[in-house]
């Protein structure tokens, strides 16, 4: 059975060749994923990190009008009250209502756990449901949950018939893989499985009567349209400035572009199947999803690396451009914009050039902005990504032409990160939102890698890359002076030895 | 306990675990369960609870047997064993606390078995029972504690007849729990008596192994550090007393009394310095409080250690009226029994919406009508949850309770003479920072 027929989707284990742990050079890893050898590795020693679930909460707080339940004890859901502040900012900026997202939590005790959890999944979606009026319900599945059997898929089959909302079931019980990017495919199954991803006809469209004698002319309008609109997948980690800038470029080939399925409503992800072509902004974050859509709607896609920095984001409009034959105007949008962006970012790039800079988070924009900071002269000591799978090797045989020389470490793990600033001693981390603050306990200067505030990807976000770090480096008296006033809870003797010393093959 | 939770205001016992054990000095964490339980707890408290922050060893730095599907299956003990080796190897620690969380609770895996075997070979090290569906963030306070004081550290040779221990406030889920901590170590100081906080970054894990010799145990709640308090007195034969946590003069007046009568001590001199203190300050807002016209309404949505307290303080300090005390913690019966004295209109919700639709239902508005007395002018004190409520109301917000994500929280506490001040500045520069 084809993967997108089943209830539960495959983990990121059990469909493509991934590892979370490795220490080594760039070619060894590339070796180590094709050879299967990535996913051998484990560690002795392991700090706690973030699972497939809260990531596919983290997707669904997106949702315009949904209400997400947690099915599960009272704390998994913990970081819903972040996230749902967090989304309902990001609802704002892109001109949507601000309103954060309501989410219940079934809160199975232990009475719960021994007889099952599956009456109680039912009231709360109800409850959901009357209490919200949503659009669409998540319904997260959880760890506990998955143990103890509860039939999920059963209890969302038979809400779909009772509640007024469309019920989406997000199957992520953290304990089933080790790596966060699990939950894209979660989240995408969820969508794909629970909703229409087509218009509907006299609700979203009025169908054109073949009988008509402007019949021939409505179609022609349609497929044009279609023929120039792109869908643009986003992820979490890129911001509404990014998807303006993005906008910007795209538009100025002459296409109308739409962004999913963040921050999307049920009405627009039924728009998903108009569109000449899907395109992903991150390698790893979107297969599973544009895979069954060209299967669904014939619609082909692209996955072409993640538009930051000169390079990276002319090919990536080349890669747009090309199945729409607007390869030329692609390439005249990019020499003009770099030329406007390359006098802009002189006087940075003079600050920044011949720093040494250590790079932590996504494999994909970590490893696309080492290629990026490399070309503008910075030394690329190490790169550091969360988790790596095939799906990140052609970003990888670039880093590989360009900074070969960089340590590769594939780890959540803040004791090797805390290690190499330590040992490597970078004059720069560019790192992944929450290690920000241990960064700056370890007095090194470092700015964020992403930031869903901020802008990133193309030419207005390499400029604000850059200014960024020329800014952190005007004054950097706060981590200097706080770093001398904390005690590490590590021993000593670890950063007398190797960085990888607790990794077994 | 058993119904499904709108966007509850507590995680689950490792939760709460988690931060107990992140706020106490060189304690090391060993989190037994899935990998993602400790940053995903972790990070909701460290922004949620007036940015927090991490301790010594929490968040992504705490060590986690991160089990997956394998020890699922087959069970997690030599996973656990492996970890407590190299954490012991690597972490900086004078204890290690291994917490458990659902998963490896309901495979069964003998923990205590792994952990003894350590603590035979002389490792400082105790395991807590802490699985997620056997209780929310306030028992994991209690089980840790309990675990440390009652189950791990000896009894003590001598009592220290001056020594208290301070127990009752949850860090995070009490945002202001360091300066209402250092506040109450302050007038007991007054009084000369050394207190044992364990959570302010004056506390060495000295004070951790001085507290079975204390002489008195106060419990700043009616609720949560009971339980610990009367273990502690079964194996130590401490006392305790349970109290409320003092907000403001009134109050605190009472507090130093009766502590003060416990310890045979006169609290007349620190009362009669206190009330100076607060008066030569709080006298001089009168101009701005009277002539603001700045008498308020005020509804109160907290837990239940900080209900009556703030009520109390807002009702005896302020003259202003309060109708609602909402308080947001899941209780037994017997604990919310505890908390009605009668004294304010305490009600049991804790989900947002149900909230804000009982404020409704208690005092409709007056939709426009010429004469209708409703709740205004009307305060809200409560959780950043409270914020849209507030404004849907037209009312006046602070922010004081869990969750707390509009405001950073480092020494500000409410406790005590120094505590009603700052509590003061802060309802009422709420109403000021509109002026511009």
């Amino acid at each position: 059975m084809n993967c997108y027929e089943q209830n539960v989707p495959p983990v990121r284990e059990a469909r493509l060749k991934v590892g979370d742990t490795f220490g080594g050079g760039v070619q060894e890893l590339l070796t180590c994923c094709r050879e299967g050898c990535l996913l051998q590795k484990n560690r002795s020693f392991w700090q706690a990190g973030s699972c497939m679930m809260n990531g596919a909460m983290m997707m669904a707080a997106t949702v315009e009008k949904s209400a997400v339940v947690v099915h599960s004890p009272g704390g998994c859901a913990a970081q819903m009250h972040f996230l749902s502040f967090q989304t309902s900012k990001g609802m704002s900026r892109r001109g949507k209502p601000n309103v954060p997202v309501p989410w219940l939590s079934t809160n199975l005790t232990e009475a719960d756990v021994i007889g099952g959890g599956e009456q109680k999944l039912r009231d709360t979606i109800r409850r959901a449901d009357e209490a919200f009026r949503p659009e669409i319900i998540f319904v997260v599945n959880t760890c506990a949950p998955a143990i103890i059997g509860d039939d999920v898929e059963e209890v969302v089959r038979q809400a779909r018939l009772e509640v007024s909302a469309d019920v989406v079931s997000l199957h992520c019980p953290g304990f089933k893989s080790r790596v966060f990017a699990s939950a894209y495919d979660m989240f995408y199954h969820g969508l794909l499985r629970g909703l229409a991803l087509s218009p509907k006809a006299w609700t979203d469209y009025r169908p054109i009567d073949d009988n008509d004698p402007a019949a021939a002319l409505k179609w022609q309008q349609y497929e044009y349209q279609k023929a120039h609109t792109v869908n643009v997948w986003n992820a979490t980690s890129i911001g509404s400035d990014d998807e303006k800038e993005i906008e910007r470029l795209l538009s100025a080939l002459g296409l109308a572009v739409r962004f999913y399925a963040e921050y999307s409503s049920r009405d627009e992800l039924r728009q998903v199947s108009e569109a000449a072509l899907n395109v992903s902004m991150c390698d790893v974050h979107d297969d599973y999803i544009l895979k069954f859509l060209e299967e669904k709607f014939g619609t082909p896609y692209v996955i072409a690396g993640m538009p930051v920095g000169f390079r990276h984001t002319r090919e990536w409009l080349l890669a747009v451009a090309r199945p729409l034959g607007l390869e030329k105007e692609a390439n005249a949008l990019a020499d003009c914009e770099e030329k406007l962006a390359r006098e802009a970012i002189a006087p940075f790039a003079d600050i920044v050039r011949g720093k040494r800079v250590l790079m932590y988070g996504g494999a994909v924009r970590v490893g696309v902005e080492a290629t990026v900071m490399a070309e503008l002269g910075l030394e690329v000591l190490g790169i550091r990504t969360y988790h790596y799978d095939e799906g990140a090797d052609e970003v990888f045989e670039d880093v590989k032409r360009v900074t070969p020389k960089s340590v590769v470490s594939i780890s959540t793990q803040l004791f090797e990160m805390t290690h190499q600033v330590k040992t490597l001693k970078p004059d720069l981390v560019i790192a992944h939102n929450g290690t920000q603050g241990y960064m700056a306990k370890l007095g090194v200067v470092s700015v964020q890698l992403f930031d869903s505030d901020k802008a990133f990807f193309g030419y207005a976000g390499l400029y604000q890359i850059l200014r960024r770090i020329a800014f952190e480096f005007k004054n950097t008296s706060y981590r200097d002076r706080l770093s001398r006033h904390i005690r590490l809870p590590y021993r000593q003797t670890y950063f007398e030895g190797d960085t990888f010393r607790y990794i077994k093959n | 306990m058993g119904e499904c939770l709108e966007r509850p205001r507590a995680a689950c016992s490792l939760g709460g675990a988690l931060v107990t054990l992140a706020n106490l000095p060189d304690v090391v964490p060993i989190i037994h369960t899935s990998g993602g339980c400790g940053g995903n707890l972790s990070a909701a408290i460290a922004f949620g609870a007036g940015y927090l922050g991490d301790g010594y060893c929490n968040g992504r730095a705490s060590p986690t047997t991160a089990v997956s599907e394998t020890e699922v299956v087959f069970g997690g003990t030599d996973r656990l064993t492996e970890q407590i080796r190299a954490t012991l190897e690597l972490m900086d620690g004078k204890l290690y606390v291994v917490a458990t969380g659902c998963m490896t609770e309901m495979i069964g895996d003998d923990v205590g078995g792994v952990v003894g075997e350590f603590r035979d070979g002389g490792a400082p090290i105790l395991a807590v029972s802490t699985p997620s569906f056997k209780g929310d963030s306030y028992h994991g306070y209690d089980i840790v504690l309990d675990g440390i004081f009652n189950k791990y550290l000896p009894r003590a040779e001598r009592k220290n007849p001056k020594l208290v221990n301070l127990f009752g406030l949850v860090p995070g889920y009490d945002p202001f729990f360091r300066g209402d901590l250092a506040e109450v170590k302050r007038l007991l100081a007054g009084l000369g008596l050394t207190a044992n906080t364990f959570f302010t970054p004056d506390q060495t894990f000295a004070n951790i192994t001085s507290a079975p010799g204390a002489a008195l145990n106060i419990v700043l709640s009616r609720v949560w550090g009971v339980e610990t308090a009367r273990n502690f007195e079964e194996k130590h034969g401490t006392p305790f007393w349970v109290t409320d946590l003092p907000i403001g003069p009134e109050a605190t007046d009472a507090f130093l009394k009766e502590a003060a009568e416990r310890f045979g001590l006169d609290a007349g001199e620190s009362i009669e310095s206190g009330n100076r203190e607060f008066y030569g300050y709080f006298a001089r807002g009168a101009d701005l409080f009277c002539d603001g016209d700045l008498k308020r309404y005020a509804v109160t949505v907290t837990n239940s250690t900080y209900a009556l307290p703030l009520s109390r303080y807002l009702s005896a300090e302020l003259g202003w009226v309060v109708t609602d005390s909402f308080v947001t913690d899941k209780l037994t019966d017997a604990q919310q029994e505890a908390l009605a004295d009668g004294a304010f209109p305490i009600q049991f919700l804790t989900g947002t919406q149900e909230i804000a639709r009982a404020l409704k239902n208690n005092h409709p508005d007056g939709r426009g009508q010429r004469y209708f007395d409703d709740i205004s002018p009307l305060y809200i004190a409560g959780s950043t949850l409270e914020k849209r409520t507030a404004a849907a109301r037209g009312a006046n917000y602070l922010g004081v309770s869990f969750p707390l994500y509009d405001r950073i929280v480092t020494d500000r506490g409410y406790a005590g003479y120094r505590g009603g001040l700052h509590l003061f500045e802060d309802l009422i520069g709420q109403i000021m920072s509109v002026k511009s």
